[in-house]
């Protein structure tokens, strides 16, 4: 079962080849490339999200706080004491899952609403300490990356291409931990808590240590994308790190448009949603701003409604039909 | 006699206004089958709910092999041996039925391990060619042996079953009771809620009624049957 058959392993090496060849379609310093960096760096970001809103259900709209927290601290350490951003992530990831043990032990007892607007209000708490603590983080202003000549070891490249590849090489990390947890005794267990959360207690789940480890691998690696942000972008603000339309839910949207708790979903989601988005901006922030942020309110919302398993529904839909066919 | 089991004492359960369990004391000796009856509403599925874990008591005690339970969280308490079955049927819906009962599995098993006693599991209570269906697919008597596979794949010492033989035909009923005899004599404990009378009758050491919330009632089947509080517990006063 765990073994991948020949047609799928051709398949998925394929599939490898063109997403490594992909940016010598694009011009390399050009706005397209841009926005493959982003839709990569987001469904890493939705795969991250996944681990526990996918499989254990535990539905998070903070995970902002994570992914600020890591913007800030890789480019704190690179300010103050010129530690290469490489640390950095690992110094991110540290303190991600920190947080993620940290605002674990009190909200991983509640269940749906409640968890989520508990998590919401931790992102938010995270958003007003970033603002206001102008020492540290540089308040309202935002903060910079300082510029240094491009080079692996500070990872700031001329070649936003390699800014794509090593997007992708994060993208492929988390979905390739997503997948291995969900394979694993782990994996089993939060399932059997998302969809009976006493019943598998009482067959011998620990659910509150069993979301509570998947809660830290999540917020860690949250964090370490929270450093790739940074350096991508190498100026960022309270507001939009720690933001909950900006991350949070975009986060919680992404993996929830491709298919909530699959390994393909957030990818889906990603390269559905980052582009659309860059489009929707163009096409309507010149007659009305805002009204893009409207669009995919409503997006979300069809989704839903229509078919709240994403993307990746269709897929089993057709196999289930087919399956029912051969008997 | 031997040392029990399981040992209750005084258990006390108040929901609110409800006393749904008053001074309940019990004991089962190792490889008994202890059958529990009353009305509906007479705190059965309370006291399993409170054995387990899944409700703490305010009085009273629970021991397992003289360890004391209360307090503990259900799922150190299935690691100390006891898990029950639900009545309404609590199966993960959107899982495999061999995930269900492997999940089971996991607690002393790694994968592997646990697939192949899941597999055991579910011949033995006779569904082992569902084993790849839905949960959500299966019919609800299905469903409630699917229940009994899992808590089999804990590898427990005392089982309680909370009305696990409902919806079956008689000839089901009679296969599932022969099961249970054989894991009786395998060294497996059981407490039974059933509403069966012929079946707990004839599968039962000893019973224990229960009626709102309190042991009106424990002997042997035959004593039972012929006890005046329990019968009018279950025709009314005039019968009585």
């Amino acid at each position: 079962m765990s073994a991948l058959s020949v047609r799928q392993a051709l398949g998925l090496a394929l599939l490898a080849a063109l997403a490594i060849a992909l940016p010598f379609a694009f011009e390399p310093r050009g706005y397209g490339i841009r926005i493959l960096c982003l839709a990569l760096l987001f469904a890493a970001m939705a795969q991250a999200w996944n681990i526990v809103a996918g499989l254990a259900n535990q539905i998070s709209l903070g995970h902002a706080a994570f992914f600020g927290i890591g913007a800030y601290t890789s480019t704190l350490l690179l300010i103050h004491f010129g530690i290469t951003p490489w640390l950095g992530m690992m110094a991110a990831a540290v303190l991600g899952g920190l947080a993620a043990l940290l605002i674990s032990l009190p909200t991983m007892r509640l269940r749906g609403h409640y968890f989520a607007l508990a998590t919401l209000a931790f992102g938010e708490v995270m958003r007003v300490i970033g603002n206001s603590w102008g020492g540290l983080t540089g308040g309202p202003v935002g903060i910079s990356v300082p510029f240094a000549k491009p080079n692996l070891a500070l990872m700031q490249f001329a070649d936003t291409r390699a800014s794509y590849w090593l997007m992708l090489g994060a993208l492929v990390v988390v979905t390739v931990i997503f997948v291995a947890i969900k394979r694993s005794r782990l994996g089993y267990r939060l399932r059997a808590i998302k969809e009976n959360a006493d019943a598998a207690e009482v067959i011998g789940v620990d659910t509150t240590r069993t979301k509570i480890v998947a809660a830290v691998i999540s917020g860690a690696l949250t964090a370490a994308l929270g450093t790739l942000y940074a350096q991508f972008q190498f100026f960022f603000d309270p507001d939009t790190v720690f933001g909950v339309a900006s991350i949070s839910v975009r986060m919680a949207m992404i993996a929830i448009v491709g298919g909530i708790g699959t390994a393909a979903g957030p990818i889906l989601g990603a390269f559905f949603v980052i582009p659309l988005e860059e489009i929707a901006n163009q096409v309507f922030s010149a007659q009305a701003a805002g009204l893009s942020q409207l669009v995919f309110g409503v997006l979300l919302i069809l989704v839903i409604l229509v078919e709240p398993r994403g993307f990746m529904a269709i897929g089993p839909r057709i196999r289930r039909l087919l399956r029912r066919e051969e008997r | 006699m031997v040392a029990p089991l399981l040992q209750v004492t005084g258990l006390g359960k108040r929901f609110g206004g409800l006393q749904a369990l008053s001074e309940v004391s019990l004991s089962v000796a190792p490889g008994e089958i202890l059958g529990l009856i009353g009305p509906n509403g007479a705190g059965k599925t309370t006291l399993f709910s409170t054995l387990v874990g899944l409700h703490r008591p305010d009085a009273g005690t629970i021991r397992l092999d003289g360890r004391d339970l209360v307090g503990l969280k259900p799922h150190k308490i299935a690691a100390a041996g006891m898990v029950k079955t639900f009545q309404n049927v609590a199966l993960f819906l959107d899982s495999t039925v061999l995930d269900n009962v492997l999940t089971g599995g996991l607690m002393r098993h790694a994968i592997p391990e646990a697939r192949e006693l899941a597999r055991r599991c579910l011949e033995r209570v006779g569904i082992g060619a569902i084993a790849g269906k839905i949960a959500r697919d299966l019919s609800f008597p299905e469903r409630a042996r699917v229940e009994v596979a899992r808590a089999l794949c804990t590898e427990p010492r005392v089982l309680l079953l909370d009305e696990a033989m409902a919806a079956l035909n008689h000839a089901e009923m009679d296969a599932f009771m022969d099961l249970l005899r054989q894991l009786r004599a395998e060294g497996l404990t059981l407490v039974v809620v059933e509403h069966h009378m012929r079946a707990i009758m004839a599968l039962c050491d000893r019973l224990v009624v229960l009626n709102f919330g309190q042991m009106i009632a424990t002997g042997t089947p035959a004593e039972i049957a012929r006890d005046p509080a329990v019968i009018e517990a279950y025709l009314g006063r005039s019968a009585a």
